[in-house]
């Protein structure tokens, strides 16, 4: 284990949550992704992808959404605005606690 | 993967960068395999057409690879499209199906289009070789284009361009030359294309 950073968002700041973030990150706004869909992209159980989209959700940095489609329900997750700007802040956080020696951008 | 293992910041920076395009990748189309397969069609299909004309294969031959080679060259995007799309939904998913409509229907309507005059102007086997074929290649320029401009993709805006002055080129190339502008210069620039696509999906 090494020292915190508390500079970085604790949210994001987690393996899983991170590639979560970093999966989302990649749609065009107003894009969605399924869950299973989601869940496939990122090897993940799903009981684990729903156990950190909530955490997630919590911090209003995604968004679920359910609805139906031909009585079948269906799970989409979108970043949120916000998601989107945290995401880019523990990028930025990150390249600044790195400094210019660090991993080139 | 317990997914609370705590990241030091290079660790973390790095896992964005790789993830990131692993994701582009799999989210991807794949073009480098799309124009390839085109590229492969009209190289082999209308290169074959050439050397039946000259009577080098036979008719029959050269007819079944243009057949067989066009079938996998149009079922391929569709497959590729579906597949990267799957889950997905909103604006980019939107595009991606109207593009995929747009080549059917500016094919259908051309089709369309030279049958008509076909049937009016009765033209010889020649003009009316000329005649599909050159459509069919400017139709395909013209899609080029809108993929361009769609994902900003200048590259493929270029195959656009390069495949409307091989559409011109073919007309004014005459039968049997046609054929040959046809293969080399539409096939060999998709084929430039997906060397380039292959390359910068490694690098």
């Amino acid at each position: 284990m090494s020292e915190p950073w508390p500079e970085l968002d604790p949210v994001i700041h987690a393996q899983a949550r991170l590639r979560v973030m970093v999966a989302l990150s990649t749609l065009a706004s107003g894009d969605r992704l399924t869950f299973p869909r989601l869940q496939q992209l990122l090897d993940m159980t799903a009981g684990n992808l729903s156990t950190h989209l909530r955490k997630l959700e919590d911090a209003a940095y995604v968004e679920i959404s359910k609805t139906h489609e031909r009585r079948t329900p269906v799970t989409y997750v979108a970043l949120t605005p916000a998601g989107r700007r945290a995401f880019e802040a523990y990028t930025e956080g990150l390249r600044a606690l790195l400094g210019p020696r660090g991993e080139p951008p | 993967m317990d997914g609370e293992g705590e990241l030091s910041p290079a660790e973390s920076l790095a896992l964005i960068e790789g993830q990131r395009a692993e994701l582009r990748r799999r989210r991807g189309v794949r073009p480098e395999l799309i124009t390839f397969a085109w590229g492969l069609a009209y190289l082999l299909g209308f290169g074959g057409w050439y050397l039946a004309l000259h009577g080098v294969v036979p008719a029959a031959v050269a007819g079944v690879v243009l057949g067989v080679l066009g079938a996998i060259a149009l079922v391929l995007p569709i497959v590729l499209g579906v597949r990267a799309s799957k889950g997905m939904r909103g604006p980019s998913r939107t595009a991606g199906a109207m593009y995929g409509a747009a080549w059917g229907l500016s094919f259908a309507a051309n089709s369309v289009v030279q049958s008509a005059l076909q049937a009016q102007l009765k033209p010889s086997w020649d003009v009316t070789s000329l005649m599909w074929a050159s459509s069919s290649l400017a139709v395909a320029g013209l899609m080029y284009l809108a993929g361009g401009m769609l994902w900003r993709d200048v590259p493929q805006y270029v195959l656009g361009v390069w495949m409307l002055v091989s559409a011109a080129g073919s007309v004014l190339a005459g039968v049997p030359g046609n054929f040959l502008v046809l293969a080399f210069a539409g096939g060999g620039g998709m084929l430039v294309l997906s060397a380039y696509y292959t390359v910068r999906r490694r690098g």
